[in-house]
This record gives structure tokens, sequence and C-alpha cells, in this order.
């Protein structure tokens, strides 16, 4: 694999890698009966591995439940994981301890799914968004209020909204504050957990438009997660396909929209709206639901919904390989393509 | 001029406005919002709920009530008034003489058998009867009054012939008389003044002369001064004085000394020569109860007097010259004469009067009084129990939801081990056992207070676990450890705030439950006890149904007082509820 990198736990500086996730695998066992023995896992990260360069951003796409969110938290120790590794600028997240995890933690940053329960309620804004630079000292006492006045200017608030409370604001409003509370640490990554989701589409265009500003202006990377293809084709450099919990497909974004490889991903950019009624679209239907995590399918887990299911799918777990360079699937359909890697790519 | 003046005024003074005005219209303008916390918002929305601010008020009211009320209130808690009763006490006796009584003359006898022979002879309508050697004559001088002769023979006849007996000499004039007498079968006649007898004997007939020897009578006589008595009762006394009231007479003389009768209303008084009340002459009998007690003769006169008017009550004057009120009640043939003592009286169940607004209980202790100072304890029970329920509650509640997993189930479980403890078996044993260790009643309160919580907080720890945990998931608090905040600002500043309204909202609405438990415990009497008050225990009276049919000011006060203040904690708690939920936007 190329992404692999040599794993030290001193920081290097020159590296364009600033996270590697590797074999990463997240379960959360299910508890059962009066001794609460553990039944079963549910499998919510099955051994992902991906890397994030500097200043990039890596879309994370999938259905509902296929363990989007749980990446995001666990690269962030927020979740403890199960295997795998976390490297975060050379250093493993997992491997230090908790003095060391809360130095570290301004440099990575996590941005909420739902911008109303990620704001405590009791607290005005300035407090929100400067309690942790108070807390990691990021700017010196007297230059605080200053620094926090632009941080939310950056971010398209007012520095009068400092003294409002959460309830007081709209959903974007809300959102752009979250932003800024994750800004202000002044973060080399952040996690953007299906951002825009919870917001209406004139402020989802806002929003990411910010963040792509932000990103250009303080060169951060984003782990971006969404199930909106139009979103993520809109701000990631590289986009990753998941299914229950298994990263299926994960290429640069032009490659993987202009051409898909695994079926899943295929379907998916089928499913995707397309603002132009004229076009016909040739949309595949997945049958049934996304399976039990607690219960994946044997073989390849999408095998209970593909179209073009073989036989060897239903036993064998596809392992991942790298159709074209940058380009990795895991799927049956290229075991035995590998050789004509090259002409495939000439003919789409 | 001015009118243009004016016009460019108006205009300029119109002409920013727009500007500001679309700039209010901003959607985030800085003036556009009032900024309020939502501690504020919280108090704006209380104070806009009408019914929880008519709880608030009451419970101001209350509070004043209870805790201030005591030092404007001019009593103590414990002050028993008492005031000045009277008792009725029986005092002295009187009935209708029915026994004669008997007044012999000086120098004679007439013994218990003479006595029994002279009842009978009443009986049979005898006018002599005998007895022993001697014969008697009695003389009915009125309904109450025999007069006893004894008779002494001068003579006897037989078959014509009147032969002298012991000696005597018989004039002419005697035979003549009793000749005549015999033949209109009379039964006396009188010679030069001495009156004689005829009595039957077998055949003959006897002629006797007779000496008054005694007097029975019903008649009952008191001498004024005690020194008196003896010549009162002596035989020749009685003897003028009731002849004399039989003869209808104003005056009769007893031994050389002039008695003067005034007869008046039944009774008569005899007064002597020199005007005094010398005796009263009655028949009906006045006995002292208490034998110690002397009664004097004026005393005895008005109650015979009231008796004889039919009356039952009067007034006397005693020793010390104060009024004394008597009241007579009969009873079959006894008059009982009750004096009215005066005595200390506990002033119990008096009705509400400018003194005592709402009476006095059945201690004679101010019910007003006693309502304030059991509304300090019942309010000070409430708070302090609830105190202890919120401590003990957020302590094992907050330890369950924030560490979750095992410490969760074990403390959980022993939550439910708590509650599956029956609540009024319990503190009915704990009343009971108090009250066999005779504990002191304020040591009492305080435990009271700590039973109630230890056995009331498993509803807040319930509650505080689950708004933790639920506040564990919430992403304010993920943020939180990813932005690196310490535990204990994670804990004081974001975890507290947000568990704090629930907290109020169950402490204030479970005010009223636990007033209401340790009322129904003081109701019980198993509460707070004597003399310290409480609701409940002011209350208890009640379960005395003439009490409460008869004195509602006893536990009317005490009940509106808990049902007011249970309604107003529970107002006041719907109303913090509401104005705590964020959805509610009013």
């Amino acid at each position: 694999m190329q992404q692999v990198m040599e794993t030290t736990n001193t920081p290097v500086q020159e590296n364009e890698d600033l996270l590697v996730v590797r074999d990463l695998k997240q379960y959360f066992p299910i508890k059962a009966g009066l001794m609460q023995r553990v039944v079963g896992n549910v499998k919510a990260v099955d051994g992902v591995t991906f890397t994030i360069k500097r200043g990039n951003t890596l879309g994370l796409v999938g259905e509902s439940g296929c363990g989007k969110t749980t990446i995001g938290k666990t690269i962030l120790r927020l979740n403890q994981k199960t295997s795998g590794d976390v490297i975060f600028d050379g250093v493993d997240i997992f491997g230090i301890n908790h003095q060391q995890l809360r130095d570290l933690r301004p440099r990575m940053q996590i941005i909420f799914q739902d911008p109303y329960s990620s704001l405590s309620p009791r607290m005005p804004v300035s407090e929100i968004i400067g309690e942790a630079v108070r807390e990691h000292n990021i700017v010196p006492e007297n230059e605080f209020e200053d620094y926090l006045d632009d941080i939310m200017r950056s971010c398209g608030l007012q520095p009068y909204h400092k003294d409002r409370y959460p309830h007081e604001f709209s959903g974007g409003q809300r959102q752009r504050i979250c932003i800024a509370r994750a800004l202000a640490l002044n973060p080399d990554f952040v996690v953007c957990d299906e951002p825009v989701s919870a917001l209406d589409v004139s402020i989802q265009a806002q929003i990411i438009n910010l963040l792509k500003d932000l990103q250009k202006s303080h060169g951060m990377a984003y782990l971006f997660i969404s199930h909106d293809l139009s979103v993520v084709e809109h701000i990631s450099d590289e986009v990753g396909v998941m299914y229950l919990g298994d990263l299926v497909e994960h290429a640069s974004k032009k490659t993987l929209f202009q051409n898909p490889l695994h079926p899943y991903t295929q379907a998916l950019l089928s499913a995707a709206p397309i603002p132009d009624p004229s076009r016909k679209r040739n949309r595949i239907i997945l049958e049934g639901s996304i399976p039990s995590p607690a219960n994946p399918p044997k073989g390849c887990k999408f095998h209970t919904r593909c179209r073009e299911v073989m036989e060897i799918c239903k036993t064998v777990v596809p392992l991942e390989r790298e159709y074209e360079p940058g380009h990795m699937v895991k799927c049956h359909l290229y075991n035995d393509r590998k050789a004509l890697n090259e002409e495939t790519t000439e003919a789409v | 001029m001015t009118d243009n003046d004016k016009i460019t005024e108006k205009q300029d003074a119109v002409a920013p406005a727009p500007e500001v005005e679309t700039e209010e219209m901003a959607l985030d303008d800085a003036r556009r919002l009032k900024v309020l916390s939502p501690g504020m918002l919280v108090f704006k929305r209380f104070i806009r709920n009408r019914l929880a601010v008519i709880g608030l008020g009451i419970l101001v009211v209350m509070f004043i009530f209870a805790f201030l009320g005591p030092f404007f209130s001019p009593y103590k808690q414990t002050q028993v008034f008492k005031g000045i009763g009277s008792m009725s006490k029986e005092y002295a006796s009187a009935t209708y003489n029915t026994e004669l009584r008997y007044n012999v003359a000086d120098g004679e006898a007439f013994g218990p058998g003479d006595r029994a022979q002279f009842l009978l002879a009443i009986g049979k309508n005898q006018s002599t009867f005998t007895s022993g050697a001697n014969t008697f004559s009695i003389s009915k001088e009125s309904e109450s009054t025999y007069r006893l002769l004894r008779l002494e023979p001068v003579a006897e006849e037989l078959l014509g012939r009147v032969n002298p007996v012991n000696g005597a000499t018989l004039s002419d004039a005697l035979i003549e008389m009793y000749k005549k007498a015999k033949d209109n079968n009379q039964t006396s006649f009188v010679v030069d003044g001495v009156t004689y007898y005829l009595v039957p004997k077998l055949k003959a007939t006897q002629i006797s002369t007779a000496k008054d020897i005694a007097l029975a009578s019903l008649v009952v006589f008191d001498a004024y001064k005690p020194a008196d008595t003896a010549n009162v009762n002596s035989f020749a006394f009685k003897l003028g004085s009731i002849m004399a009231i039989i003869q209808d007479k104003k005056t009769f003389d007893v031994n050389g000394q002039v008695y003067k009768l005034v007869e008046e209303g039944g009774l008569s008084t005899i007064y002597n020569s020199a005007g005094e009340a010398y005796a009263e002459v009655s028949d009906i009998i006045v006995n002292p109860v208490d034998q110690a007690n002397f009664l004097p003769v004026d005393f005895k006169r008005i109650i015979r007097e009231t008796i004889n008017n039919r009356q039952d009550r009067f007034t006397f004057k005693d020793e010390t010259g104060t009024d004394v009120n008597y009241t007579i009640v009969r009873v079959n043939t006894i008059y009982n004469i009750k004096r009215d003592t005066p005595i200390e009286l506990i002033r119990m169940y008096e009705r509400p009067s400018l003194e005592h607004p709402l009476g006095l209980d059945n201690n004679g202790m101010d019910l007003m009084t006693r309502l304030m100072y059991g509304g300090r304890v019942s309010l000070l029970v409430g708070f302090v129990v609830i105190f202890l329920e919120v401590v003990i509650g957020v302590i094992v509640g907050g330890i369950s939801g924030y560490f979750g997993g095992w410490v969760d189930t074990a403390l959980m479980r022993f939550v439910d081990l708590f509650n599956s403890i029956p609540f009024y078996p319990m503190v009915l044993i704990f009343g009971s056992v108090m009250d066999a260790l005779q504990v002191e009643p304020m040591v009492r309160i305080f435990l009271l207070m700590a039973v109630l919580g230890i056995l009331g907080w498993t509803g807040v720890a319930r509650v505080v676990r689950g708004q933790i945990l639920s506040l564990r998931e919430q992403d304010f608090l993920v943020a939180t450890e990813a932005t690196g905040i310490r535990t204990s600002r994670r804990i004081f500043r974001h975890l507290v705030p947000n568990v704090m309204p629930l907290l109020i909202v169950q402490a204030t609405a479970g005010l009223g439950g636990v007033i209401i438990s340790e009322a129904t415990l003081g109701f019980l009497g198993l509460g707070v006890k004597y003399p310290l008050a409480s609701w409940g225990s002011i209350i208890n009276v009640a379960s005395d149904a003439y009490v409460m049919t008869n004195y509602w000011f006893m536990w009317i006060p005490a009940g509106l007082l808990i049902l007011l203040t249970v309604l107003g904690f529970n107002f006041v708690g719907d109303g913090l509820r509401d104005a705590f939920d964020p959805k509610m936007k009013r």
C-alpha cells in the first residue's frame, strides 16, 4: 500500500501526510443478559485505511449507519478504538497519555452534524468559542478579545454576538459558531461530521464556502463526512465511499466521480440528483436496506444488494486493490482484471 | 416661514429614520434583540405564567407568615392562656324535714320506747297511748307539730262512782264537769283553768291532769347566734314559739322574755326584745356538704326563701363580702346547693376573638401563633428534607450517570432496593420507636427530616442519572472533550448547569409532597410532637369528631395553609418546568 509510512512517535516535519489511518477497527460490544455478557459486536468500522494530506480534504460518503461518524470520532480518540492505528502528524493518537492528548487536542477539531445539540445552551457565544482558547492559552490574555472578534468575523459572525446565547441563533449561525469554536484553536485538521446536513440548501452553500475559504486561508485538512455526494464533490480533494464499516472505494474526487468502480459507488452516484431535468438518468436502485453491522453478511458485505453479485462474493472477503494509482477498490469484480487496468482507464 | 421650518425640521428628523430602520430590520443586528441569558429567559417565561406567579405569591405570603410572623406575634408558641372560670361545687343540701324532732321538757323523759308507741298511735289516729306505766295524750297542734302530754290520773270512774286516785281530792265541780263531758263524749274538760282528760280504761274511765313533757315537730330552729342555740332548742322556747306560730300570735313570752314573731314567705323569724333577729323557724333542713363548713343562719334563710319561691339561683355574700352565685338543683326531695367557685381554667377551644384571631387550641395556646411556628417547622422540614434528597440524589445519580457501566447498574439496583421500602409502615415504625425512646421534640424533628430524606432521595437520583446519561451523549459535551476542556470544568460548567433546571423543578415539585408527608405524620401523631407545632399536628385535633364538628377554627386554618402551600409549590414547580422547557416559546 502506497500510503503507508514509517510510524514514529516523534512528529515528522516535512511529511505531507497529516493523518494516517491504518486498518482501523471500531467494534461496539453488544451486551445482554443479567451478567452483561458480550454476545456480539457492532462492527461500526471494520478495517479502514486511508491517508489525509496537509491542507487536503477527504470526503467520506456512505449510507446512514455505515460508520462514517464513528470514524470521525475514533480518529479524534473520542471513542476507544478496537484495533488499528491512527497517526496524526506522526503521533500515534492512541499511544499517548491524557496530558499529551490534551495538548494535541487543539490541533484536531470536530464540527458536528447537529448545530442545536453541539452548543451548550447555558453559555454565551464568547464562552463557547473562547473556552478552549483560554484553556490551551492559544493567545495571550490581553489579545483574547481581539482574537475572538477576528475568529468570529472570519466565520461570518459579528463581534456583538458574543454575549448572546445559542438559542438566539438560527441553524446556519449556530454552525458558524461551531466552526468558530473549532477554528479558534487554530487546528491542522478538522473532522466535519455532516456539518451541513441539518441546514437548508442556501445555508449549506454558505457554510461549505466558508469551510473552503477557511481552508484556503488557514491551510487545514478536512475529513468531510457526508451522505450528500454533491457537497462532497464540491469540497473534497479525495473521496472515500463507505459501506457497512468498510471503505469500499477510495480515489481522488475526479477519478471517483468519472469512473466509479465499485457497484455500490455506481449506485450511489446514479442516485444523486442532477439539476438538469432534460438529462436522462440511468438510476441503479438498490434493493433492500443496509444489513445490520452487528451481523454483516459473509464474504463481500455488499453482496446481498449487489446487482453484479458472483458466487465468490458470498464467501470470500474482497481485498483492497489498487485499480489505478490512487484508486483503491474492494470488489471481486476487479480481481482478475488487474492486467486490464491500463486499457480500462484509457477506455473510460 | 415657520411652516417651512417645521417641514424641513420634520424632514430632517425623518430622513435618517429609514436608514436606522433598515439597520434595525437586519436579521442579526446588535440592537435588534435584547440580549437575554437563558436564566433571564426562564425568568421571563416564568413571570408570564400566571398560575406560577400566583403560586409564588402564595409561597411568599406563607414564608412571611411562618418566618416573620412569629416576630410580630405578641404570644409565644407554648404560651397557655388561662382564665378565671367558675366551677359549681356542691356546698350544701336542703330538704323538707320529714322526721319528727323531739324536744323534752326539763326533768322529763321521752325515750325511744315512748317515741315508738307515739308513732304507732299517730298511725292509728289515737289521741292517747300507753307506754310503760305512763299514759300519754297526743295533742295535734298543726300538721307538723304534736304536743305530748303525760296524763296523771286524779280519779277513776267505775259504774258512775268517781273515786280519787293517789290521794287526790276531788271537788264537786270537777265531778260535775266530768259527768257533763262524759255524757257529751268529750275527751277533756276544764275546771279552774286545769284541763282534765278522760281516758277509758277497761270498763272504767280515768280522769287525769296532763303535763307537757315533749314536743314532736317537723319544724327546725336555727339560732342566729351560736350562743343562743341552747335556748332556742329548749323545750320551753320551742313550745312557746310553735304555739305562737300556730295561733298566729305576733308575740310570745318564754321565761319572762318577750319575743316578736314575723312571718314572711313561709318562714318565721323570731326577734328578741332588743329587736335583733334571734332565731329562724322553718321546715327545711339545711346541712353543709362538708361538715367543716359552718352555715350562717341568714345563708340558710336565703336558701329556704329561694326554695319556697321555687327559684333555682341566688347570690350570697361570702365572708370577704364578694357576691357568690349559688344554684339549687333539686334531686327528688333533696335540694343540692351548688356554689360557683372561681378557679383558674385553661381557655380551651376558645372561639376566635380580636385578641386571638383564630382562637385558642385544646391546650389553650394561641392558634394563630402556633400556625406561624408550625409553618416554620413544616416549611423547614420540607426544605431540609428536599435538600437532603437532592444532595444524596445528585451524588448517587451523578456517579451513576457519569460513570455508567457496572457502577450505574449497581447503584440503580440500590435505588430499586430503596424504592421497595414501604414508606408509611417504615415511618410509622420509626414514629413509635421515637415514642418509646421518648426522644426530645426538637431532636425528633431532625430525626424525622433525616428519615424522610433517606426514604425519598431515589426519585432525584433517577432523574439526575437520566439527565446526565442523556447529556453525556450530547454533542456539546463531546465537543468539550474534543477541545480538551479539563474534567472539572466539564462537570461544573457544562454538566451541572444543564442538570440544574431539572433539579430545581424536581425539588420544587417534591417540596409539596414532603410537606404532605410531614403533615400526614403529624396528623397520625408520629411527626412533630407537643409542645412544638407543625401544621399536621395542629390538624391532629380534628381526629376527635366532636372537635371537628364543633371547633372548625381548630383545623380548617391549618388545613388551608397546607393546601395553599402545597398548591403554591406545585404551581411554582409546574411554572418552573414550563419555563425551563426551551420548547415553551411564550
